[in-house]
């Protein structure tokens, strides 16, 4: 899941002027198996609800207004419109195979990965308009931007490579050899990293050129990772492995493993500082205490993958009687 | 009771099929491995299902009673390879990558495959139904797939595999030429396209249909009465189809689930009771040989039936 980092940041700051230490709010857990959306109440961590959606949907983003989470269903091909604040349905648009999807920072583009298809699809943000699709080989499956939106990183699951698209000339930049399966993308302080899910470290990516600069070990099937809202530190998912690895953000050094079983895929961060991991294979999400190591477990559907928080959302009655 | 077998296929990904992935540099398949867990899970249940409910049935009520039940054997392994999931993945891994160049074509060209809660939007919030809807259209599809396979030489070759069985069990249902389980299922890949893909969620329903098929190849007398042969396929139904005189291009029954295809397009029979089975046009080696010599059988009978259609204007 990919929330624009202006956005993500004046978000952040919101709530931390408004909210009590307690989380509260709504959570948006995709189940990709179920073909579903649970919704779960953050505070008492129960599943309200579940909205029904096609076949198998597995990632969403929050629109630069902030005023829709777009929920990509892959084999359905369809881009689903909901309200984060109630869960609402705004609108369900045909988009060919919506896997991993994201917003520039500026804004201005939505790139949506077709896994499926071996596709780059780059669309205009405000008119939903495709403005270039790039055959790209294989399995384009996770992305990130360039803080400029200059650029978007797209790693290929299928191969060994990342493809580098510049998004003011909608041209390829650069494709590299970055590891073995590589997986989850993150932007950092000028560097691009790159987890590889084929082996146990995150590849340390110099986003000129591609060029592998250093790799940090993690754990075996390094997955995905994320950044922090306060940016101090960095979270791995290690798939195989079945850990989370926290990293020190200014130095990619390893603080701590956390065991976390069940195939840990997506990361939401709470304000209260708690850490929402969905387990794949368990058919859960874990809520770690990053402090005590300790985790909660929330039931949902099967093959929870992309996950939404909503700290100020309340489900509507109709959604939570479902 | 379908949370239990999730997680059950959930165990078998994370220590099984996870660290063998990436022991072999397979990681990118993760998704795909997970999927087949679930499939092979289910499939063990349905197996283990339609044993405890079949089994009794057939000591109970048997049709026929064989001293030797030796060529029943081959029927449990088809059941396994392809319930447990070995001839899906194959089939998988090698259409997969003309399937991702079909649907990247296909998107290029603002083709997006269609659902029927797209052409018919009360559907929406209604994924049960909907799954009900889209098995009863891919039963009638599967109905004229069965029916076609009867009526073209070249591929009766194929199909008698399944017809040359004249100890008929529950576990008859899976015995096909791997030829004609792929034509199956590029037939069911160009509806899919048609009308999209029924929703996957739900694996029980799934696992009941497979069951009825299964059932209806019982060496049982086992019927559902004078209404209720009208409305699903019975044991006594489906035999009528492997009749001694059914075998071949003037069949009946060709249902798999509903014997309604049968009574709108005029196939039906209600008529026979609990025939004898097996075709006596075809060949020793595809009733009674081992599960390589029924395959090697039906590949020549295929070869030959093509070989002859290219001779005459008539398939
Ligand atoms: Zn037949
Ligand atoms: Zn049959």
């Amino acid at each position: 899941m990919q929330i624009p980092r202006a956005v993500g940041l004046a978000l952040w700051l919101l709530l931390l002027s408004a909210l009590p230490a307690a989380a509260s709010g709504l959570a948006f857990i995709i189940n990709s198996g179920g073909a579903s959306i649970s919704l779960v109440d953050m505070s008492s961590l129960k599943e309200m609800g579940r909205i029904p959606l096609l076949r198998e949907p597995h990632h969403c983003a929050l629109s630069p207004d902030g005023k829709s989470l777009l929920v990509g269903d892959t084999v359905g091909n369809e881009m689903l419109f909901f309200d984060p604040l109630t869960a609402a349905l705004q609108k369900r648009m045909p988009v060919p195979d919506p896997y991993q999807l994201g917003f520039s920072p500026n804004g201005k583009f939505l790139v949506v990965n077709g896994l499926a298809r071996n596709q780059v699809d780059v669309y205009n943000a405000a008119s939903m308009q495709l403005l270039k699709r790039f055959p790209i080989a294989s399995m384009p499956s996770h992305l990130d931007y360039a803080p400029d939106s200059s650029r978007v990183f797209v790693s290929l699951q299928g191969s060994d490579s990342m493809v580098a698209i510049d998004l003011n000339r909608l041209t390829v930049a650069w494709t590299a050899k970055v590891g073995k399966t590589p997986a989850g993308v993150l932007w950092h302080n000028g560097k691009v990293l790159v987890a590889d899910m084929g082996t146990d470290y995150v590849a340390v990516v110099d986003p000129a050129d591609g060029h592998v600069t250093e790799r940090i070990h993690t754990g075996k099937g390094a997955h995905n990772l994320f950044v922090s809202p306060d940016h101090k530190v960095i979270w791995v998912n290690n798939r195989v492995g079945g850990t989370t690895t926290s990293l020190d953000a200014s130095t990619l050094a390893p603080i701590r493993s956390y065991a976390i079983a069940g195939g840990p895929d997506d990361i939401a961060f709470a304000p209260d500082g708690k850490l929402w991991i969905t387990r794949r294979f368990a058919e859960k999400v874990a809520v770690l205490d990053p402090k005590t190591g300790e985790y909660e477990t929330v039931d949902v559907g099967r093959s929870p993958h992309g996950l939404f928080l909503s700290p100020k959302g309340i489900a509507a009655a109709s959604v939570a009687a479902r | 009771m379908g949370d239990a077998f999730d997680l059950a296929a959930g165990w078998l990904q994370e220590h099984l099929l996870l660290p063998l992935l990436y022991l072999l540099g397979l990681m990118q398949w993760e998704d795909v491995s997970y999927g087949w867990a679930l499939f092979a899970v289910y499939g063990a249940v349905q197996v283990a299902i339609t044993f405890a409910v079949c089994m009794p049935l057939e000591r109970w009520r048997p049709v026929e009673r064989w001293p030797d039940t030796r060529a029943v054997t081959v029927d449990v392994l088809y059941t396994v390879i392809s319930r447990v999931g070995v001839l899906p993945l194959f089939t998988f891994v090698l259409f997969y990558h003309a399937q991702v160049a079909l649907n990247g074509f296909l998107a290029d060209h603002g083709f997006v495959p269609p659902t029927l809660e797209r052409l018919l939007p009360f559907l929406l919030d209604q994924p049960v139904l909907t799954f009900i809807i889209y098995a009863i259209i891919l039963d009638c599809a599967d109905y004229w797939r069965h029916r076609l396979s009867h009526m073209f030489r070249w591929w009766w070759a194929l199909h008698s595999l399944h017809h040359a069985q004249r100890q008929m069990t529950f576990w008859s249902d899976d015995r096909n030429h791997v030829l004609d389980d792929l034509i199956a299922a590029l037939w069911f890949g160009a509806i899919a396209l048609a009308i999209g893909v029924p929703p996957l969620q739900f694996p029980l329903l799934v696992l009941l249909l497979r069951f009825l098929e299964s059932l209806s190849h019982a060496n049982a007398r086992v019927w559902f009465g004078t209404a209720g042969e009208r409305l699903l396929i019975s044991p006594r139904f489906h035999r009528a189809h492997h009749g001694l005189l059914a075998a071949g291009q003037r069949s009946c029954n060709y249902g798999a689930v509903l014997p309604w295809w049968d009574m709108l397009f005029g196939t039906a029979d209600f008529g026979r009771d609990y025939v004898a089975t097996g075709d006596p046009t075809g060949e020793e080696a595809l009733a009674s040989g081992s599960y390589f010599a029924q395959q090697w059988a039906g590949l020549r009978r295929f070869a030959a039936a093509f070989a002859r259609a290219g001779r005459s204007p008539i398939g």
